[in-house]
């Protein structure tokens, strides 16, 4: 280990911690942390949108803090913890408190930015459990939805 | 989009980090990654080695000096910056501007010394730093160098690092008695894209302008002092119509670029509401 830490490298084996499960990968310099969870993992369910930082649908949660996973290197979670839409649900039949409130409030059409929306949602809520309406439209101001006009997914996230 | 290959060094050192900077002049440093990521997916810059500052904790924080000063580490999130009390009693203006830039997933992994360095012309702090007479801290092979926010934009993306140089803090100065701040924006929408930026800082004394600095962005290659305009106020009272006579001339002279977002020749002119607007909100906070 001690080897490399003075040394460029393009590819290296990273450690980390998905949804609690732990991976062991070897990734290159230049690889996105969006396509390592969807085609190294196969986690699919952080959606790979604008591949620019503005729409959000690759939102994901690292060390505890809400990225959008097109804006970091895979590299860079060597040994770090990540929690995608994956890891919500306590169980195959069962909703996580947020998802259900989606769902009950018709928080999505199409879905595309829900799995970004989701990890919005539980990082604000788990700040602020009882948000104003603005507090959650700036909370989930880095998640374009194009169908629902934001109206029921404020409604849902003030269920919850 | 695939980036380019390119090289990863992540130092556990400032010196390291500094080393490699000097070794190899086609190393870039990755701060929080949220400009220089994009760039690189565009193929407008192809570094050779990406430098990530990440590993070095002793860059993130926020310091009040016995002197009143507040240092703030280069690798300091926006939402640190936004949550950082310290700050928020010694400058919150600086606290206010971070906190609202982009959304939060960016203020997450934007880090203040990222955004200085990038020098983008449409960049929200730049401007801000100015007004504040902040010091840049840079550290390069030949030791440490201190340069002011003024001098420190020479350009578009062409902030003053010399060879081998990486930001490494960022020093705010006591907020002197009776100074107010204030920082406007016009912007395509809410936490959108720049048009036009006024910062301003204004010290009364005994109800009179003392001192005033001003600095625009978004209307030409760095932040630019709306000079005419700080010597108007000087002296004077700062009453509503002081402020808008003393702004008058503000915007005279500049060229901004036009693009899909606002004509050059509207630049010019909201220069001038935004920098009355930040000039009036700096005084009413000198007040209070």
């Amino acid at each position: 280990m001690e080897t490399r830490e003075l040394e460029v490298v393009t590819h290296m084996p990273i450690e980390l911690s998905v949804n609690g499960e732990s991976y062991e990968e070897t990734v290159d310099a230049r690889g996105l942390l969006v396509f390592f969870l969807r085609d190294r993992l196969g986690l699919k369910g952080t959606n790979h949108g604008c591949d620019t930082g503005n729409c959000g649908a690759c939102t994901v949660v690292w060390n505890g803090k809400l990225v959008k996973s097109c804006m970091v290197l895979a590299i860079q979670t060597h040994n770090t913890e990540i929690l995608t839409v994956e890891g919500l649900a306590p169980s195959d039949e069962e909703l996580h408190p947020i998802q259900q409130a989606f769902k009950e409030h018709h928080g999505l059409q199409c879905g595309y930015c829900t799995p970004g929306m989701l990890l919005a949602a539980k990082y604000l809520l788990d700040r602020n459990p009882s948000p104003s309406e603005e507090e959650i439209r700036r909370g989930i101001k880095g998640n374009i939805c194009r169908c629902t006009g934001y109206e029921n997914i404020v409604t849902a996230i003030q269920a919850v | 989009m695939l980036l380019k290959e390119v090289g990863y060094y992540r130092p556990e050192t400032v010196e390291d980090a500094v080393e490699m900077l000097r070794s190899n002049a086609r190393a870039r440093v990755l701060a929080g990654g949220q400009s220089l990521l994009n760039v690189m997916k565009h193929r407008i810059a192809s570094p050779e080695v990406l430098v990530d500052l990440g590993g070095i904790p002793k860059l993130s924080y926020v310091a009040s000096e016995d002197d009143g000063v507040t240092e703030i580490g280069a690798m300091t999130t926006y939402d640190d910056l936004d949550n950082s009390d310290d700050l928020r009693r010694a400058h919150p203006i600086v606290a206010e501007v971070a906190g609202s830039l982009v959304d939060q997933q960016v203020r997450n992994r934007g880090t203040i010394g990222g955004n200085l360095c990038y020098s983008d012309p449409t960049s929200n702090l730049p401007p801000l730093m100015v007004v504040l007479d902040a010091t840049m801290v840079v550290l390069g092979p030949g030791g440490e160098r201190r340069v002011s926010a003024e001098d420190f934009f020479q350009g578009a993306y062409n902030p003053d690092l010399g060879p081998g140089g990486l930001l490494s803090a960022i020093r705010l100065p006591v907020r002197q008695p009776g100074a107010g701040y204030g920082y406007v924006s016009l912007r395509v929408s809410a936490h959108g894209w720049g048009i036009v930026h006024a910062a301003a800082a204004v010290v009364l004394e005994d109800g009179a302008v003392a001192d005033a600095r001003i600095a625009l962005g978004c209307v030409a290659d760095r932040p630019v002092r709306a000079s005419s305009m700080e010597d108007a106020l000087r002296g004077g009272s700062p009453t509503p119509e002081a402020v808008r006579d003393a702004a008058e001339g503000v915007g005279e002279g500049l060229d901004p670029v036009s693009d899909a977002h606002a004509s050059g020749s509207h630049r010019r002119r909201m220069a001038k509401v935004m920098a009355r607007r930040a000039v009036v909100q700096a005084v009413e906070r000198a007040r209070s």
